[in-house]
């Protein structure tokens, strides 16, 4: 069973806490994808998963076996590197099976897993070529091969994909993806793109400031973020957030307006809200729509730049309390510079947060 | 992993270091069946000690002043108040190392160990000669090879190739050079001028020998700083050197406004490296003039070895030491504070 | 570059190239000197000093000094104890600081901070201030070997030997260049069970080619060149190095043909390894100044 699981872990580097009580359960075959901004501590934890950091306090298990003190080597564990990290004195060859060099392993049961690992991979043709005669994709290859060659119970991927560009990242990920279903194997991947994370992942960890903010099927975070962080992290163009007052209050919903809103009744999980209340009331772009009729939509703001995408139009409209948000309409309209229009939304595509 | 390392470094330098210090106390031998004795500040004294006396000249019984053949004031013999003269306790054992005429009086400058301090003045001498002057040519010749001309590195190798070469062959070598009769100098200057230029004693002369010395140290080693000076003038970006041949600025513009401000760090390192290798003068004075002539090229280390080595007196050899060390650590001291970040 | 007629360019170039050559001569003449001294009779060799002669391979040509060098003194086996000397040296030397500088840089442990200071601080240093006392700890340190215990390393290989296998040059250049080796390299090998002296000699070592040859270039000019310490330390004909070996060559009756060839013997060699491999010796002289 190669699940694995932390359960309240810390690090600090002296007084400074970095990760600050983490429980995060994972589950044999699962990918999960540790993703937040920078400074968040998902390469840390990474790392701390891995061996090559200090775990201050909590447990880590991997297996049902509490890990905190073994090397890497012993948790049975393989690593993916940003920077590849394969070492560039030896061939493709030899940086696969290194492992087994290391454990003295017979030269049948190297080239027995190598070659098998190259299979998969499609990269038979690299076996005895130097890592300088590659392309960074083969490279990121090489270090996927080196990592399949361990037989590990989790693959661990620090951000991979970060130093590829645009096209073959694309193209990297869908292998990553693939890699998983046909290895069916448990794997934790670290990266700061939220479209890797919907993409790639079963379930989505998002860290901000060494701590869980929400832990979920991509989906689940899309459409149900639990506060505003999670909220406006996923997705992309992200969410707008229009800060209103409380107006009025029923059973499970809220009134709300602002000045360029007028009072709409939006379904709340608030806690105890009360007339007056600040919230943020949270729209993705994709989910406003401008209205024909400009007195028909009940949010009111002025066009101030355009971004015709053929499919799309972005817009990038001020409203009257000088906010900034963003809307992205299905259709190729024009709008001219300072247009006044109105838009309108669905509550039930909505979510309310208490700043 | 680090052990070896440690332990090796500990017992062979730091632990001398140590016993320097501690050995310049005591009155150590190399081979003695004596144990050995602590002496406090002895042997700092036995060579440090310095005393002036002013004298003045003699006069006869009418108060006249006594003058000698020459028409020169006479002054007492300092032997009469060095040996046992109970006014001039402190001056018992000193002898006598330069002096200066004051009007009618006659200052003596008296030393404990007058070989001692012409070491160290020869020393101060030889450094203070041959750090701007081995410093300043490494610098020109490093601006020469900085050429882009086709084969500058043939010429870097050859500039360069001194410093390869044992500093003992080289002293040996030179002693042919600079020979009085039969040196290839003496004689490649007399044919060269029609025998004009007479032939000099170059080895053999106190006026001369500390020089050729120097010529021929700067001659080995420049090669070695040359190398250093162009590792820093390569890290002066070439885009200032374009922005200030737009500016139109001249050779000399150049040097003094882009040039020398980049390279102000590497001149702190190279001084301070030719100070300290300087100081350290010892090879080219065993194999060339043991010291003389007249004690005109004795130096700090080469007195720290012939007191040490040769005539095994361990104690005073290591006072010399630690005397050299601290003038080092304080030039090293130096060099840190010249070099330190300016906020 | 200001701008010049074209006639001026060649001009100007020819007179540069003039002063280096001036220069370059200036720096070759002595050694050109020894060379072709050592190829002549002492009695020509002498009164071809007032001429370019002395410059020039001519009259009569032998190699006769050489002859007579070997006959005076063991030259053989004093190149045999200064190329054993300085080979053992360099190789425990580049084997020893590699693995203190591997320690420093990638292990944790207490205190490791401080001795890496006092190791660099002792290249502050200068041999001559601890060649006295290291003398008499030479002459009192014990040794175990096949007939007991003895007391003294004089005169032996030992003392040319241990005393300069750590130096804090090479500790600090091997420092400089792990710390700029990529450290998921290393986090990668650790992941994939190597051990640290695994990852010493299958990782780290065979990338360090450059700062090796650094090394290996500085420590062996050093050891081979090496004059006080020898001096003092080996008395006995059986481990005098070349160095050493030419105080046999100045005493009462000097014959010049053969100091010349002597110093020819020790020297030419070491010229020729150093044009052969001259980048490379200068860029160690130039790394150290970088990072001095």
């Amino acid at each position: 069973m190669a699940n694995l699981s932390l359960r309240n872990v810390k690090k600090s580097y002296g007084n400074a806490p970095v990760i600050k009580g983490v429980d995060i359960e994972i589950n044999d075959g699962e990918f999960v994808v540790f993703v937040g901004p920078s400074g968040c501590g998902k390469s840390t934890l990474l790392r701390m998963i891995a061996g090559l950091e200090d775990i201050t306090d909590g447990e880590l298990r991997i297996s049902d076996r509490v890990v905190n003190d073994l090397e890497p080597k012993d948790r049975k564990i393989a690593m993916v590197f940003q920077s590849y990290a394969i070492f560039p004195h030896m061939t493709v060859r030899e940086n696969m099976a290194f492992g087994l060099t290391i454990a003295k392993a017979s030269q049948e049961e190297k080239d027995a897993k190598v070659n098998e690992a190259a299979r998969i991979l499609k990269m038979e043709h690299l076996l005895d070529r130097r890592p300088s005669q590659l392309s960074g994709g083969q490279r990121q290859r090489v270090a996927i091969g080196r990592a399949i060659v361990r037989q590990p119970s989790v693959f661990l991927f620090d951000e991979p994909l970060s130093n590829l560009d645009a096209a073959l990242r694309m193209d990297m990920r869908m292998e990553i993806s693939k890699l998983h279903k046909q290895l069916d194997a448990t794997m934790i991947y670290v990266t700061h793109d939220q479209v890797e994370a919907m993409t790639l992942a079963d379930k989505i960890v998002v860290l901000k400031d060494g701590e869980v903010q929400q832990i979920g099927a991509p989906m689940e975070l899309y459409h149900h973020p639990v506060n505003k962080f999670v909220a406006g992290f996923m997705g992309s163009p992200s969410m707008n957030f229009i800060d209103v007052h409380v107006n009025a209050v029923r059973e499970g919903e809220v009134e709300v307006k602002s000045e360029s809103l007028e009072a709409i009744w939006i379904p709340s999980t608030i806690e105890a809200p009360k007339l007056g209340d600040r919230l943020s009331l949270g729209v993705r772009p994709q989910y406003l729509r401008v209205c024909e009729d400009t007195h028909e939509g009940k949010l009111h703001g002025k066009v101030l730049i355009t971004e015709r995408l053929g499919t799309e139009t972005v817009l990038d409209l001020s409203l009257a309390d000088q906010s900034r948000i963003i809307a992205s309409v299905a259709e190729d309209t024009i709008f001219s510079e300072n247009q006044e229009v109105s838009l309108t939304f669905n509550p039930l595509q909505t979510h309310l947060f208490r700043d | 992993m680090a052990f070896p390392t440690l332990s090796l470094i500990t017992l062979f330098i730091v632990v001398p270091l140590i016993f320097a210090f501690g050995l310049s106390f005591t009155n150590q031998r190399l081979i003695s069946p004596k144990p050995t004795e602590f002496v406090g500040w002895q042997n700092y004294y036995q060579l440090l000690d310095l005393s002036f006396v002013k004298l003045a000249p003699e006069k006869d019984a009418d108060g006249n002043l006594l003058v000698d053949k020459n028409g020169e004031y006479k002054y007492p013999r300092l032997r009469t108040l060095s040996r046992g003269n109970p006014d001039y306790e402190h001056l018992r054992g000193m002898r006598e190392w330069n002096s200066w005429q004051l009007g009618e009086d006659r200052l003596y400058l008296m030393a404990r160990d007058v070989v001692f301090m012409k070491a160290v003045v020869n020393t101060l001498f030889f450094v203070m000669v041959v750090a701007p002057l081995q410093g300043g040519l490494a610098l020109v010749l490093a601006l020469l090879i900085n050429q882009r001309l086709r084969g500058i590195n043939l010429y870097r190798a050859v500039f360069f190739m001194p410093v390869v070469v044992s500093i003992v062959v080289v002293s040996l070598l030179w002693r042919l050079i600079y020979d009085a009769n039969d040196g290839l100098l003496n004689n490649l200057l007399g044919t060269l001028s029609f025998g004009l230029i007479p032939a000099v004693d170059w080895l053999g002369s106190s006026d001369t020998a500390m020089e050729s010395i120097i010529a021929m140290s700067i001659w080995q080693a420049v090669g070695f700083h040359m190398v250093i000076w162009l590792s820093g003038l390569q890290t002066i970006s070439p885009t200032l050197y374009e922005a200030a041949a737009i500016e139109g600025s001249s050779r000399w513009q150049t040097f003094r406004y882009v040039t020398w401000p980049g390279l102000r760090n590497t001149a702190v390192l190279v001084l301070i490296v030719i100070t300290m290798q300087a100081f350290a003068l010892f090879a080219q004075i065993d194999v060339m003039t043991q010291g003389g002539p007249l004690d005109s090229t004795q130096t700090i280390v080469f007195q720290a070895v012939e007191r040490g080595y040769g005539k095994q007196d361990i104690s005073g050899g290591s006072t010399i030491s630690v005397l050299l060390f601290v003038i080092v650590l304080g030039i090293s001291l130096f060099q840190r504070y010249l070099t330190r970040e300016k906020a | 570059m200001t701008v010049s007629h074209p006639d001026n360019r060649g001009l100007r170039l020819l007179v540069r190239y003039i002063v280096l050559t001036l220069i370059a001569l200036i720096f070759v003449f002595p050694l050109v000197f020894m060379v072709m001294s050592s190829l002549k009779p002492d009695l020509q060799l002498l009164t071809d000093t007032n001429s370019l002669r002395a410059f020039l391979p001519v009259g009569d040509i032998s190699l006769g000094n050489y002859f007579a060098a070997f006959e005076r003194a063991p030259v053989g086996l004093f190149v045999f104890n200064s190329v054993f000397v300085t080979g053992i040296t360099v190789l425990l030397s580049l084997a020893v600081c590699s693995m203190a500088a591997f320690s420093f840089v990638f292990l944790n442990w207490k205190g490791r901070d401080v001795m890496l200071t006092i190791i660099l601080a002792t290249l502050i240093v200068p041999f001559e201030t601890i060649a006295i006392p290291l003398l008499l700890i030479a002459s009192k340190l014990p040794w175990l070997s096949f007939d007991g215990l003895t007391t003294g390393w004089l005169n032996t290989y030992r003392v040319q030997i241990i005393p300069f296998i750590a130096d804090g040059l090479t500790v600090f250049l091997f420092v400089q260049y792990f710390k700029d080796l990529p450290r998921e390299l290393i986090e990668a090998a650790r992941v994939e069970g190597a051990s640290w002296f695994q990852i010493f000699r299958r990782i780290v070592m065979p990338l360090s080619g450059p700062v090796i040859a650094t090394a290996a270039i500085l420590k062996f000019l050093a050891m081979y060149n090496q004059y006080l310490w020898p001096l003092m330390v080996v008395q006995e004909e059986t481990y005098r190095p070349v160095m050493v070996g030419l105080q046999y060559f100045f005493q009462l009756n000097r014959a010049w043909g053969e100091i010349m060839a002597y110093l020819s013997l020790i020297t030419l060699p070491v010229l020729a390894f150093y044009l052969y491999l001259q980048k490379a010796f200068i860029a160690s002289i130039a790394s150290t100044g970088v990072k001095g």
